[in-house]
């Protein structure tokens, strides 16, 4: 009796594993339009509605609980701003007359500034499940195709660029972060700086690496980055040019390497936010 | 534990509830710089409470629905799930729990084990960005954070697999029955 419930057991475990096996595989190989894909995409989509429905009625005690943790942080965090603060006053100034010059300058080259980036209409969506390992930096967003969404749209918050939506159903969209690993985005260092590609350090959502620097390019610490985009018609960048990404926080060159290892903190908290726009039907679609 | 329709229906909600308040509850809560993880947890209850095989189903069950609904690579949560609900049924059917400090320390063990688990297999998988060291202590926070979850969760899940468990309807009610419980828990045993 005893035996046969050890082997009974021993299956049922063997079974599973190999029944994980296979999905593994199947799922690592498949094409996105594959049945396994559909399947999830079918799930996806019943269990929208109720994710956001939980999300919403536990927003309350989601936010008591952060409340506490972001107050243990908010000491160093205004010291910080403050500093900060004293020196965007100096920015801003210069700021002013910069817009002023590039309002007359866009203008001139007639350009459209009516959907605060040019060609795209932007769809604000709430986020409503999120991915709970730092392997797959993963939001689901609560609208999808049927609002013009579509696959590897840019997704920008107010602070800065998010992601890109990787995956699409009807109401819902999965966005993958620019801390996800299978995250690059071409990028360009402010002002008249280098060309590089932003990928992310796995597991620390507050540093991203710019990669392909040369090593006699200079890039120093609080120097901004924005999206490089690119019009050529072979190799257009998912990303309109212009999104602000981060602020440089250290370079480094390794002794080996032949190009500087530049970290930057991304603008937008890629951990804490609610709310996203997609921008969709850009000129490129 | 006895599997009958009811409490299969019970465990079946117990999966969907978990995984569903992980996704849109936990996951956007931070503490000490991660996220609490639930599905581990509720694995090692059920391992805990029905044994191997329940474990491992149970684990299997919200690793499969986890990647579903984030249209994540299929199979990868799944099997670290149902080493860990294995892992704590196996232990549970060869050790007594003799004190109430055990179900949270094992959580905690054994969701430690499942992150670096799940870590390796990223890795065989293949990450195209460089790996930052602060993995580990993700890691080590999921396993502090889990231990604590488990406090008040485990006895939510018994409670909620009360009618089942064996012991627990014959120790009833009482000092006596406590004192029955928490000598003999006995795991699920199919029907």
């Amino acid at each position: 009796m005893y035996r046969k419930q050890v082997r009974r057991r021993r299956a049922v475990l063997v079974a599973l594993v190999i029944v994980s096996l296979i999905l593994l595989s199947l799922s690592f190989s498949e094409a996105d339009s594959g049945p396994i894909h559909s399947i999830q995409r079918g799930l996806a989509s019943v269990f929208g509605p109720i994710e956001e429905g939980a999300g919403r009625a536990l927003k309350p005690v989601r936010d008591a609980i952060n409340w506490f943790d972001e107050t243990f942080d908010a000491r160093g965090e205004n010291d910080r701003l403050q500093d900060e603060l004293t020196e965007l006053r100096a920015d801003a100034v210069d700021a002013e007359a910069i817009q002023a010059e590039n309002d007359e300058l866009r203008k001139a080259l007639d350009f459209k500034t009516d959907a605060g980036i040019e060609g795209y209409t932007q769809v604000t969506s709430r986020v409503i499940a999120r991915s709970p390992t730092v392997w797959y930096s993963q939001v689901t967003i609560d609208q999808g195709s049927s609002s013009g969404i579509e696959r590897d749209d840019p997704v920008v918050t107010g602070d800065g660029l998010v992601g890109k939506v990787s995956d699409t159903t009807a109401g819902t969209a999965q966005v993958t972060l620019i801390t996800d690993h299978r995250s690059a985005v071409s990028a360009r260092v402010l002002t008249d700086g280098p060309l590089g590609v932003v990928k992310p350090e796995v597991g620390d959502p507050d540093d991203l690496l710019l990669d392909f620097i040369q090593e006699d390019r200079e890039v120093a610490k609080g120097q901004r980055l924005v999206t490089a985009g690119s019009t050529a018609s072979d190799l257009e960048s998912l990303f309109p040019p212009g999104i602000p990404i981060g602020e440089v926080t250290n370079a480094e060159l390794q002794a080996q390497d032949t190009y500087q290892r530049v970290h930057l903190k991304p603008f937008a908290d890629l951990r804490d936010f609610e709310y996203v726009q997609v921008l969709t039907g850009g000129d490129g679609e | 534990m006895i599997v009958t329709w009811q409490v299969a229906l019970r465990i079946a909600l117990l999966v969907l509830l978990g995984v569903v308040l992980q996704l849109s509850f936990f996951s956007e809560i931070e503490l000490l710089g991660s996220t609490p993880d639930v599905l581990p947890v509720l694995a090692v209850a059920l391992g805990l409470l029905g044994g191997g095989v329940v474990g491992a189903v149970c684990g299997f069950a919200l690793g499969l629905l986890t990647d579903s609904l984030l249209l994540q690579t299929l199979g990868v949560s799944s099997i670290v799930l149902l080493t860990v609900g294995y892992l704590a049924g196996r232990w549970r059917e060869s050790f007594d729990i003799t004190s109430s400090f055990v179900p949270p320390l094992l959580t905690g063990a054994l969701a430690l084990f499942g992150a670096a688990m799940f870590a390796a297999i990223q890795l065989m998988l293949g990450v195209e960005s460089p790996v930052s060291l602060l993995v580990v202590r993700e890691i080590l926070v999921k396993g502090l954070l889990a231990a604590l979850l488990a406090i008040p969760l485990y006895p939510l899940v018994r409670f909620v697999l009360r009618p089942a468990l064996v012991d627990d309807a014959r120790g009833g009610r009482g000092r006596r029955g406590r004192r029955g419980r928490r000598r003999s828990l006995t795991p699920i045993r199919a029907a």
